[in-house]
């Protein structure tokens, strides 16, 4: 194996290692102990909170900020493409497989290639407007920065992986950084924005606030 | 500012390193930033001032966190924002926690991720309040209500003597001359509690609800004692003071040996009560703890009062308290006790789970060096009840009414602000 690959792979194995030990540190202390009597229900507040609040007509910060909330989406999506194609990359007759399939690469590429400049969009919105500006600090453009260059070194890695010493060592470099930078920074949001989600849901379950009621026939 | 002392920085920072379960960590360590939440805020949005916005709230606490209780923030403390507790630090977290919040919730339902802001804010105001430095008028509000039993500091006897005068009162009223007002009655089904703003400026509302009962046929008492709903120790940050005011109804309930203890009409004392109060006691409740909006209409329901809603003919909107709807799960039962009671509703918008707070919550109401601020934010309130065209204006709760009461003096809004018990008491209708 080449050695920038064992660097992407040693750094992915610290970073699932670290991630697991912060979902270890949260099973460990568990969830909120509520003495209050229960009006609603944990599961359905969970479930709700995971699929229908999460839609865009639920959130201002969506339907009052579409174009943002959408490269968001995007971007994320991008993130998580890249994520998957690395594993496969990883693989190598998966790898071998992957390439034979231009289609599939010109694909592929394409997708990532709206997600990158999602993420130059949300990075250079952060740079440029004033209010982003005084909220962000040097993680944030770090965490930005580091996931967009992932999506756009996979990009070029499904252009030219197959043929290019040069974009492999790239790429897996670029790889290597995002998993050693990941339990660093902000990006632990990976973990915690769904642990943030099962609070929530547990939280609005627990008062029968989430799911929304049903409104009562008044007449 | 004095200057911060290691006890109290490590009292400060014990409730970050020492967290009770896995919410802290989780919503610390969420936020990313997008900055889409400012517009979910009043403050943000009125103000205009960045320092207001949602996630700058939740940064404070956050780079603490991380300064003090992550690797990377001991190490790289600039990388991450790690800030140190220090006397500028607790003056900012001082002026936005407390000055510039009112822990409504309403920016955590619409954050992206679903950080809980305002639990957050809270957890801030734990930190300051370890340090002692809870501003002084909201403290002083907590201290009347641990040194006499209730937040205003009125003493037994003016407190028996308004019971006495509301009840002769209502006495002399057509249907109601043998409805009394029963003070400290042992065995009852129900111990109705006030918020002391009704014995003091709202006496109405207390036979009001005093009426209802006498509607319902209801077995119920007040305590000429331990009456007083409010538990700013949600507002102060002080758990431990939070949990004496929340044992001062405990345990008149098992005195008087009531049935059911039941919340008068404010917000936060009935979050307080209801959903915090078992927390901070540490013990379930041996009764029952309702909010007189669903014993209203367990009266409606059950057929124990009837109702004309014709005699509320003017126009009537609803504000949804954000303790009782956002954080409490009472959305429709608020709306069905309205919709009973008067002929002409009509809603904010927005309204229910997405309705913007008064301005009043969060102990602003107590906290006078905020009243400027207060005033202002409360705009968007008044925009919402002024493009409604309703004459009254029906809440829940106390501190409300006092903030709506303010807004439509302050913007002109000539506007009636009434309780549930005052709207449903002016719709009963009497058996001869």
């Amino acid at each position: 194996m080449d050695w920038y690959r064992i660097v992407a792979l040693c750094a992915a194995c610290y970073c699932v290692l670290v991630m697991g030990l912060h979902f270890l540190r949260l099973i460990r202390l568990g969830k909120p102990k509520d003495l209050s009597r229960k009006s609603g229900s944990v599961a359905k507040g969970v479930a709700y909170s995971n699929t229908a609040a999460m839609m865009p007509n639920q959130k201002e910060s969506a339907y009052m900020h579409l174009p943002t909330y959408a490269a968001g989406i995007v971007f994320h999506l991008g993130i998580f493409l890249s994520l998957l194609l690395f594993i496969l990359l990883m693989i190598p007759p998966v790898e071998a497989w992957l390439f034979s399939l231009e289609w599939l690469c010109a694909l592929l590429a394409a997708c990532l290639c709206v997600s990158t400049v999602c993420g130059f969009v949300l990075f250079f919105k952060r740079i440029i407007k004033k209010e982003m500006r005084e909220l962000s600090h040097l993680d944030d453009f770090v965490s930005n920065l580091s996931t967009t260059m992932f999506q756009l070194f996979t990009l070029l890695a499904m252009c030219y992986l197959g043929g290019s010493r040069c974009v492999s060592t790239a790429y897996y470099l670029v790889c290597a950084w995002l998993f050693f930078y990941l339990p660093v920074g902000k990006l632990r949001h990976l973990l915690y924005y769904f642990a943030a989600r099962y609070h929530l849901g547990f939280f609005y379950g627990w008062r029968n606030v989430w799911p929304p009621q049903k409104k009562e026939n008044h007449e | 500012m004095n200057k911060l002392t290691k006890a109290q920085i490590d009292a400060a920072l014990k409730l970050l390193k020492m967290p009770a379960d896995s919410k802290l960590v989780t919503h610390l360590n969420a936020c990313v930033h997008c900055g889409l939440c400012g517009t979910s805020c009043m403050y943000y949005t009125t103000l205009k001032e960045p320092r207001y916005m949602p996630a700058r709230k939740v940064e404070m606490v956050a780079s603490l966190y991380r300064r003090y209780c992550t690797l990377t923030g001991k190490i790289f403390p600039h990388l991450v924002h790690a800030r140190e507790l220090d006397e500028q630090m607790a003056e900012e977290m001082i002026d936005v926690l407390f000055g510039g919040c009112t822990m409504c919730g309403r920016c955590v339902k619409h954050c992206s991720i679903g950080v809980d802001i305002a639990y957050i804010v809270r957890v801030g105001r734990q930190m300051l309040a370890a340090m002692g430095l809870v501003p002084a008028t909201l403290q002083a509000t907590v201290d009347a209500a641990l040194n006499t039993g209730n937040n205003m500091g009125i003493p037994t006897e003016e407190f028996v003597d308004t019971i006495q005068w509301m009840e002769e009162d209502m006495q002399s009223e057509e249907g109601f001359e043998k409805a009394t007002i029963p003070l400290d009655k042992e065995g009852c089904h129900v111990l109705y509690t006030l918020n002391p703003r009704e014995p003091k400026f709202f006496p109405l509302s207390i036979s009001a609800m005093a009426k209802v009962f006498y509607a319902a046929k209801e077995s119920w008492t007040l305590s000429s004692t331990m009456y007083d709903v409010t538990n700013y120790g949600l507002f102060n940050g002080n758990n431990e003071q939070a949990g004496v005011i929340a044992k001062h109804l405990h345990d008149e309930v098992l005195k008087l040996k009531a049935e059911t203890l039941i919340l008068g009409e404010c917000g936060h004392g009935s979050r307080a009560t209801r959903w915090e109060g078992p927390n901070y006691l540490g013990q379930a409740y041996e009764f029952e703890v309702r909010t007189v909006v669903e014993l209203i209409n367990d009266y409606i329901r059950s057929g124990r009062i009837k109702l004309n809603p014709a005699l509320n003919a003017e126009k009537v909107t609803l504000h949804d308290p954000c303790n009782l709807v956002r954080n409490g799960g009472l959305l429709q039962e608020l709306r069905f006790a309205v919709r009973q009671s008067c002929a002409d509703f009509v809603e904010m918008n927005p309204c229910g789970n997405d309705n913007y707070c008064c301005g009043g919550g969060g102990g602003q109401l107590a906290m006078s060096e905020y009243n400027e601020r207060r005033l202002k934010i409360g705009e968007i309130k008044a925009n919402q009840i002024r493009a409604t065209g309703a004459k009254v204006v029906v809440t829940p709760c106390h501190n409300c009414v006092d903030q709506l009461t303010q807004l439509s003096h302050h913007y002109k809004l000539n506007v009636k602000i009434k309780t549930i018990a005052e709207i449903v008491a002016d719709a009963l209708v009497m058996e001869k």
